[in-house]
């Protein structure tokens, strides 16, 4: 059998996933090469907790280099630049300065996670505006600093105002900013200076607890209790005012511009804001033979890599159409390339998208982080191992057919820590297999809140470290 | 919906969230179970 070369491009959830798992198949008989800007796996989830300062952020990272050592896969710390699809090749950066590099490939398994857009909203985000983000490594640390700068101006008797959700109409990732608002309210109860702030979420949802997938439902005492009761009510326990439906248009100091469903422009003023960013693709360069940019057969507007979905149906069709959904995230013009995690391009939105009448979209974008990443990483991984092994690829999963589990915990403490988890099966509701109004499987769907949920989180962490690690028996943990 | 005070005994009680503990990872296993894991 000749030598196959697998290219890898980002090593998050999806693609490190990916590395470990065609590392393990393909062993020494191929090359399987990973390209990634940080030298680092950063586990995001746990960042919400690095951004309130109760973790060291060096407990949330490992060095990836001695992990592709043991797998037998090779690692290029640096940039990805430019993807040549009809040359098979890609050109990366070495961040050491060697000068670029080009990897060819048979496979590509596009793995990036999301460019964080905070240009598609003046005065958004860490670098060049006014609001804070957890999204990286080095953004929770300066949302850290930030926080507790403001929590020493609160010992001074200071009153402040602290906004968390998301800002911009189409961002998406509503859990991580949850997680991050509860976490605030825990510390602060804890520092004994919870009553010396308002806490306020503000967020693109059509409903509160709708996390961009639309809800999720329960069977609870005879009847169905919603994400939108339930988070509803846990903001309200927490004394945390929030408002949905409110696309925010610009940032400027202390104050945040936003549209709400209504076509109604308002103001919410802040002390300190966290707020994600849109998400969009990132800034690949797709070259063809003729030198010309190839990107139109690969990627999205919103540089989204397009796989195996129907693209371009209307949303009411779309939820009828679980089949629309991708299975193998193949692209279909080079089929030798796959995408994974944030990086494919969904065929639309899982939540009710709205159009203000000033004609603005405010539509939560569909989440394909943590547990989808990492099973669409495995998925392509184990069908680009069977296209070289065997010539034929027989993998094949949606996300109508995948689970996901949400545990958004309320401080890290194993003694009086709580957390909401939420299990929901499948992802994108499928009306064909679950005939009921939500579409989901009511026998798994669960929501419940308490201390149980914080050891869940602790524990999470603790076993996907060692899984992603790729210590002895990573594979039995699920993704 | 609002929390009650009973909810809130349940929440911290620690013999019975450790049952709660042990019925959530089964939950997220039947969840992983129900999907195709191909």
């Amino acid at each position: 059998m000749a030598l196959a070369n697998v290219v890898i491009v980002g090593a998050g959830f999806a693609g490190h996933t990916a590395a470990l798992y065609l590392g393990d198949e393909l062993g020494k008989k191929h090359k399987v090469t990973v390209v990634n800007k940080y030298d680092y796996f950063g586990y995001v989830p746990s960042w919400v907790w690095v951004g309130v300062g109760t973790m060291d952020p060096g407990k949330t990272t490992f060095p990836l280099a001695p992990v592709y050592r043991r797998k037998n896969v090779d690692f290029v710390h640096g940039v990805a630049t430019e993807v040549h699809p009809d040359e098979n090749y890609v050109l990366a950066e070495p961040l050491d300065e060697t000068g670029p590099v080009r990897l060819d490939y048979d496979y590509l398994i596009i793995a990036t996670g999301p460019k964080l857009d905070f240009g598609a909203t003046p005065g958004l985000g860490p670098q060049a505006g006014y609001t804070y983000s957890i999204c990286t490594r080095d953004h929770a640390i300066q949302s850290r600093d930030a926080y507790l700068e403001l929590v020493s101006r609160l010992e001074k008797g200071e009153s402040q105002t602290i906004v968390v959700g998301t800002g911009h109409p189409a961002a998406t990732c509503q859990g991580a900013a949850f997680e991050y608002i509860t976490n605030i309210h825990k510390d602060l109860l804890r520092r004994k200076l919870r009553d010396k702030v308002e806490l306020i979420w503000l967020s693109n949802e059509h409903e509160v607890g709708d996390f961009g997938v639309r809800g999720i439902q329960v069977r609870r005492k005879g009847g169905i209790e919603t994400s939108e009761e339930f988070i509803g009510a846990l903001f309200d326990e927490y004394g945390i005012t929030w408002f949905v439906q409110r696309g925010v248009q610009r940032v400027e100091p202390g104050v945040i511009h936003w549209e709400d469903f209504e076509g109604n422009y308002g103001t919410t003023e802040f002390d300190f804001a966290m707020l994600v960013p849109k998400f969009s693709g990132i800034s690949l360069k797709y070259i063809g033979a003729d030198g010309q940019d190839a990107s139109e057969g690969v990627v999205n507007q919103a540089g989204f890599v397009l796989v195996d979905a129907t693209y371009g149906l209307d949303y009411e069709t779309l939820t009828r159409s679980p089949e629309a959904w991708p299975g193998r995230y193949q692209n279909r013009n080079y089929p030798n390339i796959f995408a994974a995690g944030i990086a494919f391009a969904p065929p639309g939105p899982i939540s009710k998208p709205h159009v203000t009448p000033n004609g603005t979209s405010i539509t939560a974008a569909p989440p394909r982080t943590g547990m989808v990443s990492g099973i669409i990483g495995r998925l392509v991984a184990k069908n680009v191992a069977q296209m070289i092994t065997k010539g034929r690829m027989t993998h094949h999963e949606r996300m109508t057919d995948m689970p996901a589990a949400c545990i958004a915990s309320m401080g890290d403490s194993l003694w009086d820590g709580s957390a909401a988890t939420i299990v929901m099966y499948p992802v994108v509701p499928d009306p064909i297999r679950f005939p009921n109004e939500e579409g989901r499987d009511l026998f798994v769907a669960h929501m419940e809140m308490g201390l149980s949920g914080a050891w869940m989180k602790r524990m999470l962490h603790t076993t996907f470290m060692y899984k992603l690690k790729a210590r002895p028996g990573w594979k039995i943990i699920p993704e | 919906m609002q929390f009650t005070d009973r909810d809130r005994f349940w929440m911290r009680n620690k013999p019975f969230q450790f049952v709660r503990f042990v019925a959530l990872n089964l939950k997220i296993l039947k969840a992983v179970n129900r999907s195709k894991r191909a």
